[in-house]
């Protein structure tokens, strides 16, 4: 018998002789063992890493469960897997490695979890043209621990590398701390293969540029399961970089930072890493720096000559703007700190409520939505921090991530709410994007009519003609109306 | 009852995985059941009584090969997830409830001392060497699993040590109790440590040495939590043959590598207990170092790195298929043109799927020394 698992999100389920044919299938096509209706693997295959998640698992309920997960591990089984689904109506929920921050594979209607990490082959480098073939299940620290080895890197430095796959960071256009020299996933991607509803599998050319029509993989590109199942991409590499420079400025106030930076973005240079921390966030990150001035760490790599031409045009844009040099040890702290985020758990079990939210602004609003959101933040009872930093840079403005910390006693869940319910109409009113690179999920869906207008109907059209049944990831994007999940 | 510690064990479950990279029954299953995380959110909240254990609970409970793979990324230095995975799942076996797969093997310790059945025979020996003796009285541990499927390392042992004029003996051997610790009957692991207890002692022995990492962590952690300290010294093999060597007992044999048929290039795997609980990494590479002409590689993920081969937590037992599977992975990490050599025979159990030869660090002692 199997026990009785209090579930909060669940909206429906697949009845049960559906699942049982579905299973049935599903055995003839990846064999008995990887095919499970055990409760244990239902209930781990529930969540993600949304706090919302957090908060439930304390209080020993779920958001909501599939009624069986699969592992295939061929582009063939997939597609099998998904015909078979679309067939018999029944919803699918793809899941990587459940590192997604706003409950993306929350299997809302039950159904199907089709888990790919069994998925997780390199199909081949390709060294003369600096690209590799990877499918989507493959753990991001191995994915890059493989290329390593080969004497190449990918670039893609999350902060969830060790806990993310390559198409979960595919499927939420995900950003690495690297980003500012190598790209966003999405830059990476020269092509994907993916396989659609009707178990149609297609794939884009490997090739630098394409002016043949828009590209249909790309469509897949922060889809997050609602149209399709990515089984594998050809991504950009790297040669392993010959030289790093690393650096720390510091500044009086946040504004003469973020001038800094675009003043060395706009003059050409591409350091890999740049990220500018509020006061409050240098003195919790690097405490001898205090917490008056804010701390810009810098790492550059690549070509021996062009690092050393970069740190000097870097050096001299941050001069203009007031910085003081404080050594190279600080980015090797974050450099060896820069993956671990205990911090959330033992804030979690003292009760604490905590959440990251990343948007998009250019340089005309970087500054005032941060001052807009944090306020709205605070503004939160509860609130206990809200702080921030620009985590990725670009010639036209930067990423913002704002943290924020609260004790709200009992409501944990309402108090949630209202945080986001402060924050994302301030992050509007500035004119910034909702999101950088966490993505939608489920919790972001409920703004995503203001996002995109009229955009989220071309989105809505575009998902009804690629899965007309609706399996894939239901109420995931924003596409439809959650029931159980409302502002 | 052992203690289990639920800010620690909280601390993992509402961790997102951080160490999951390293976690080989997830990344040979793709389980998220059986990740470090996902293991510790079910074994917290069946502590919590928020569920309750169940096969299926257990199952997913127990999949973990206690390698450790997983601190090499954790930022909570004090938890150990093995431990409160292995107190949590306790109580399971109190109510009833057993992971099937493994009940013959607990029903052969009952009955024989050994998971694997009945003993073979022609064990004990006893060595009492002339002018060469010196050192303390050795109780040499070969373990059950040696014992039940490769007798050449035990010959190994008796022949190297009777070499260096150890003055030892072997015994007849109950099993240390790793085994049914694992699968959660305490109570057997305490009668086992008991026996061993009154055997070592009537033995009179001053030093156990041990070339199996199981028994060697029951022996020097388990039993003194059970409250029974062993009336003799503990030593891991690899740290005691390095002594007789450097002690002058042991010495290369010259030209052993060049002119003699065998191994030129080797490659060791480190075993997970011997490196990262007991943290034994150098002595094995001293020992193979010390062979002149010998070529050693590193396989790709080595010393306190190490990837485990699967043979963790008797999964070669109680999980077969995973056992297989992880054996596979790391397999393909360790260089193709050399012999690999290890330290604990449940390694070379899982290694030996290479449809190559595995070594035991002993055996290479009892090849190229005199
Ligand atoms: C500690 C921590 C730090 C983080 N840091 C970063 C960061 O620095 N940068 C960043 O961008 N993100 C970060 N994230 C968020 C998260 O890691 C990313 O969103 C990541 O891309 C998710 O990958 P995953 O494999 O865990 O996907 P999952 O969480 O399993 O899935 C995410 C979504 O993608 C869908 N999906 C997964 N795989 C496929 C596939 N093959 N085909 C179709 N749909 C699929 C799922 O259905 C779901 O909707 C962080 C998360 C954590 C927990
Ligand atoms: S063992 Fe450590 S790193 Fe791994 S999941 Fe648990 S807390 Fe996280
Ligand atoms: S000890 Fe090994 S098998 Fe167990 S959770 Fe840690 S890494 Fe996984």
């Amino acid at each position: 018998m199997a026990q009785d698992m209090r579930t909060i999100l669940q909206e429906s389920k697949v009845d049960r002789a559906a699942v049982d044919r579905y299973a049935a299938g599903a055995q003839k096509i990846v064999g008995e063992h990887r095919v499970s209706a055990r409760q244990a693997d239902l209930l781990s295959a529930s969540r993600d890493y949304w706090p919302v998640n957090s908060i439930w698992m304390r209080e020993g309920v779920f958001p909501a469960l599939p009624q069986l997960v699969v592992w295939p591990e061929s582009t063939a089984e997939v597609s099998e897997l998904l015909a078979l689904a679309n067939r018999e109506k029944i919803p699918v929920t793809p899941y990587g490695e459940g590192s997604g921050a706003l409950g993306g594979v929350i299997p809302l209607k039950g159904g199907i979890t089709i888990d790919l990490k069994r998925m997780n082959k390199i199909r081949a480098l390709d060294e003369k043209n600096l690209l590799v073939t990877v499918e989507s299940g493959l753990n991001g620290a191995l994915y890059e621990e493989k290329l390593n080895r080969a004497g190449y890197t990918g670039g893609h430095f999350p902060q969830s590398l060790r806990c993310s796959t390559v198409g979960g960071w595919l499927s939420c256009r995900a950003a690495g701390q690297f980003s500012t020299r190598y790209g966003k996933i999405e830059d990476m991607a020269v092509c994907l293969e993916a396989v659609l509803p009707d178990g149609t599998v297609f794939s884009g050319r490997s090739v630098p540029r394409t002016a043949t029509g828009p590209r249909a993989d790309h469509l897949l590109l922060g889809s997050e399961g609602t149209l399709g199942i990515i089984t594998s991409a050809t991504l950009r590499i790297w040669p392993l970089p010959e030289k790093r420079h690393l650096a720390t400025y510091t500044f009086e106030r946040l504004e003469e930072g973020l001038e800094a930076i675009r003043l060395f973005m706009r003059a050409g240079t591409r350091p890999a890493v740049v990220r500018l921390y509020d006061g409050q966030e240098t003195g919790n990150h690097f405490p001898e720096l205090g917490d008056k001035r804010c701390a810009l760490i810098l790492l550059i790599e690549g070509n021996t000559r062009i690092v050393d031409a970069e740190a000097q045009v870097i050096e001299d844009c941050v001069r203009l703007k007031g910085a003081e040099s404080a050594g190279a040890e600080y980015v090797e702290h974050w450099l060896e700190k820069r993956f671990d985020v205990s911090v959330a758990s033992i804030l979690f079990q003292k009760g604490a409520v905590l959440d990251t939210i990343e948007v998009t602004t250019n340089w005309h609003n970087a500054h005032s939505t941060y001052l807009a959101m944090q306020e709205a933040l605070l503004g939160v009872e509860g609130t206990m921090l809200a702080s921030g930093h620009y985590s990725h840079v670009y010639p036209e403005g930067a990423a913002l991530y704002v943290t924020a910390v609260g004790f709200p006693g009992e409501d944990k869940i309402g108090y949630y709410k209202k945080l986001w319910q402060a924050a994302m109409p301030a992050c509007h009113q500035k004119g910034a994007a909702f999101s950088h690179h966490h993505g939608v999920g489920l919790h972001r869906g409920l703004w995503m009519a203001d996002e995109h207008g009229p955009g989220l109907d071309v989105l809505k059209k575009i998902k009804t003609a690629l899965d007309p049944q609706g399996i894939m990831n239901p109420g995931k994007l924003g596409l439809e109306e959650v029931r159980t999940w409302r502002k | 009852m052992a203690e289990v510690n639920m800010e620690q064990l909280l601390n993992c479950a509402l961790c997102p995985n951080l160490c999951r990279c390293e976690c080989p029954v997830l990344q040979a299953t793709g389980r998220e059941a059986v990740a470090p995380a996902g293991k510790a959110r079910i074994a917290s909240l069946a502590n919590e009584g928020k569920l309750y254990w169940d096969e299926v609970m257990l199952e997913a409970a127990i999949n973990c090969l206690a390698c450790r793979g997983c601190t090499i990324h954790c930022p909570f230095p004090e938890l150990n997830l093995c431990d409160e995975l292995l107190y949590s799942r306790l109580p399971a076996r109190e109510q009833g409830v057993n992971l099937p797969s493994v009940e013959p093997y607990l029903n052969n310790l009952r009955k024989y001392s050994s998971p694997y059945g009945q003993k073979a025979g022609a064990l004990v020996t006893e060595n009492q060497p002339g002018e060469k003796a010196g050192g303390q009285k050795v109780l040499f541990f070969n373990g059950c699993t040696s014992l039940a499927n490769h007798p050449g390392s035990i010959e190994a042992a008796r022949s190297v040590l009777v070499r260096a004029g150890v003055s030892f003996q072997m015994i007849e051997e109950d099993c240390c109790g790793y085994p049914a610790q694992v699968w959660g009957d305490e109570d057997m692991v305490r009668q086992l440590a008991e026996e061993n207890r009154r055997k070592f002692k009537d033995s009179g022995a001053e030093l156990l040495v041990t070339s199996c990492p199981e028994c060697w962590l029951t022996f020097s952690e388990r039993y003194p939590n059970l409250g029974q300290e062993l009336p003799l010294e503990i030593v891991d093999g690899p740290t005691y043959f390095l002594g007789l060597i450097k002690e002058g007992r042991l010495e290369p044999v010259e030209k052993s590598v060049t002119e003699a048929p065998g191994p030129k290039v080797v490659s060791y795997h480190d075993p997970c207990i011997w490196a990262r609980t007991a943290e034994k990494t150098a002595e094995p590479r001293e020992i193979l170092g010390a062979i002149p002409g010998l070529e050693i590689k590193e396989p790709y993920a080595s010393g306190a790195r190490t990837r485990c081969c699967g043979g963790g937590s008797m999964f070669q037992l109680a999980f077969p298929g995973t056992a297989s599977a992880v054996a596979g992975r790391r397999l393909q990490e360790v260089p193709a043109d050399a012999v690999l050599v290890t330290a604990c025979p449940f390694c070379r159990e899982g290694l030996l799927q290479g449809d190559k030869p595995v070594w035991e660090l002993i055996e290479v002692l009892d090849r190229f020394f005199k």
